[in-house]
């Protein structure tokens, strides 16, 4: 085998820290953009035609573009946030780009899932637009709300393995210059099995915590 | 002053005097207290596509503090519109809706919040959330007024203990039955302590035997709390249960309303005469009437209906002996309304057509209402 342990641990890390670090602030800026697709829509909350239809658009055109190429892309912004455009730290980045939009819309589904009627008892019991969303809508859609960003955390891990074209490090990364470049089939076995390994459990620890929320 | 501020300054005066008026005459329309709820000329116009549907066509109707008020209707006769525009959970197209002798169009935002807190609401389908207790649900609406927690506690017992659902706080509503859901409703819907409530179609989604528990629970609610109720539904059985006053919509527009006791006994529209057949069976029986017509008999058919006092005459008996006729009775029924005793009879008189006319006359004079059903199978 071409590699060490240490440098399998040491990709490893990075895979979690790209993907928690990407989560986090796809997260910020997913969370609020899934709540104002769902309440500027028509007959909802807040009924905003130009926001709603701009968000949508925007939205759309993130989602459109492969995030291989985004990457490439985003790299003059990228080198503005993080002051490199090689390297983890800079992965995050087009990484945020990419899971943002898609965390919005994920958001977006589990928030229409919310019966009509739970909201319109809410109006009808006086609630302001923000006590709706805080107190009605979200709690209810809490369950749901656990799996959808489960399924965001599986796709960035995906996504951080291409992180490695642009030496963003990563298990990805060590599958492809070992285990790809170098016809290193143990490598590649290995990474490709510590991925899998990992969305499992990425997976189960997301149905956990989507039942225990179920009920708050 | 600039025309503009002169302007905004008369609009606030006008305004003012008509809220002045508006009170003073619901005031003096009802001898001293307040008309809850007033709807006048209400009408809603939905855009759907290029197509333009008319939900409301001006409604007019007037619900007096203390009623319970029905409006009954066919699926599309417009009722979930109309209940919605009390609390603005729908806005009117055109025509106003008084609160308390308000016009609540003219509210902002925020007031309407305050005054959706007045006015409780209950659904056919309870929405109530799943992701929270019993107690929780109930809470919500104190939550959300930012009431201090113990008095939450406190109120939420009280109300629980009042829908007799006490020991049932902790568990989740899809633990427990329809009409268990719907007095959660129901105590969520009086925690904010309102005076109206609003019941869309409450006993809809629930079987006859809950839906009859339900209507107790809203009586007592009505009576111990003098808590107006304003109620839609396509069940007639609801509106003879409870209610005071009923109107019929159809296609937007009232086409019959009054007392429930005048409906019943004498429904003039024919939609209305089918609401009231669909509880109170007073036609013929089929085998019954082809009976009668394959025997064209001369004898003459007619429908009696006796209310209130004279229910409890003997007039067959005074009849049969005091004029040479003798009587059939073909069908019957004696049923209450609002407490009243209302007797329907379809009687076959036969004798002298002048006996007949002298029996029938003596029958009226005893108040007892007579019409001829000879043509009955039309």
């Amino acid at each position: 085998m071409s590699v060490n342990y240490e440098q399998i641990l040491e990709a490893l890390w990075e895979t979690i820290y790209m993907t928690g670090a990407a989560f986090g602030f796809s997260l910020l800026i997913g969370f609020p953009l899934g709540i104002l697709l769902v309440v500027t829509r028509k007959g909802h909350l807040l009924e905003n035609e130009a926001v709603s239809k701009m968000l949508n658009i925007v939205i759309n055109i993130f989602r459109s573009v492969p995030f291989i190429i985004l990457m490439v892309a985003i790299i003059p912004l990228t080198r503005l946030i993080v002051g490199t455009s090689i390297g983890t730290a800079a992965a995050i980045v087009p990484l945020v780009f990419y899971a943002g939009p898609y965390i919005a819309r994920l958001i977006e589904n589990s928030l229409l899932e919310v019966d009509k009627g739970v909201i319109e008892a809410a109006q009808a019991m006086g609630a302001s637009p923000m006590q709706i969303i805080f107190r009605f809508l979200i709690p209810e859609a809490l369950s749901s709300l656990v799996l959808a960003l489960t399924i965001a955390v599986v796709g960035l891990i995906g996504a951080s393995a291409m992180a490695g074209a642009i030496g963003g490090g990563g298990l990805g990364d060590l599958a492809i210059t070992y285990g790809y470049q170098r016809f290193d089939t143990l490598v590649m076995f290995i990474t490709v099995a510590i991925l899998v390994v990992l969305v499992q459990g990425v997976q189960s620890l997301g149905n956990v915590l989507s039942r225990t929320v179920r009920r708050s | 002053m600039d025309k503009k501020k002169e302007g905004s300054f008369l609009s606030i005066i006008s305004k003012s005097m008509r809220d002045t008026i508006d009170l003073i005459r619901s005031i003096t329309a009802q001898g001293g207290s307040i008309t809850m709820i007033q709807f006048e000329g209400v009408a809603k116009t939905y855009q759907s596509g290029k197509q333009e549907i008319h939900a409301l066509n001006g409604i007019d109707l007037t619900v007096e503090t203390g009623e319970i008020y029905g409006v009954i209707g066919f699926s599309g006769a417009g009722k979930s519109s109309l209940i919605r525009t009390v609390n603005l959970l729908e806005r009117p197209s055109s025509g106003r809706v008084l609160i308390q002798g308000k016009d609540i169009s003219t509210l902002s935002s925020k007031e309407i919040r305050t005054i959706r807190k007045d006015i409780g609401m209950i659904f056919q389908h309870f929405n109530l959330l799943n992701s929270k207790t019993v107690y929780h649900n109930v809470a919500m609406p104190l939550l959300l007024a930012k009431t201090p927690k113990a008095d939450i506690e406190k109120q939420v017992k009280d109300l629980l203990d009042f829908v007799g659902l006490g020991d049932q706080a902790q568990k989740y509503p899809d633990q427990l039955s329809g009409g268990q859901k719907q007095r959660i409703g129901i105590a969520r819907a009086l925690a904010t302590n309102p005076s109206v409530l609003l019941c869309d179609e409450a006993t809809s989604a629930l079987d006859p035997q809950t839906t009859k528990s339900i209507l107790d629970l809203l009586r007592k609610i009505n009576k111990e709390y003098n808590i107006t109720i304003l109620l839609i539904t396509h069940e007639m059985g609801v509106i003879r249960e409870i209610c005071d006053k009923v109107a019929v919509l159809e296609a937007g527009k009232v086409i019959e309303q009054g007392s429930v006791f005048d409906i019943f006994s004498n429904p003039q529209q024919p939609t209305t005469k089918r609401f009231v057949r669909s509880v109170m069976n007073d036609e013929l029986p089929e085998s019954l009437l082809a009976q009668i017509q394959d025997a064209k008999s001369d004898n003459a058919i007619y429908r009696l209906q006796f209310t209130g006092n004279s229910v409890g005459k003997p007039f067959m008996s005074h009849v049969s002996r005091d004029f040479k006729v003798d009587l059939n009775v073909l069908f019957g029924n004696i049923t209450e309304l609002q407490g009243i005793p209302y007797g329907n009879l379809i009687v076959e008189f036969s004798g002298e057509p002048n006996e007949i006319k002298r029996a029938l006359s003596s029958i009226r004079d005893s108040n007892i209402h007579i019409e001829e059903v000879n043509n009955y199978v039309s």
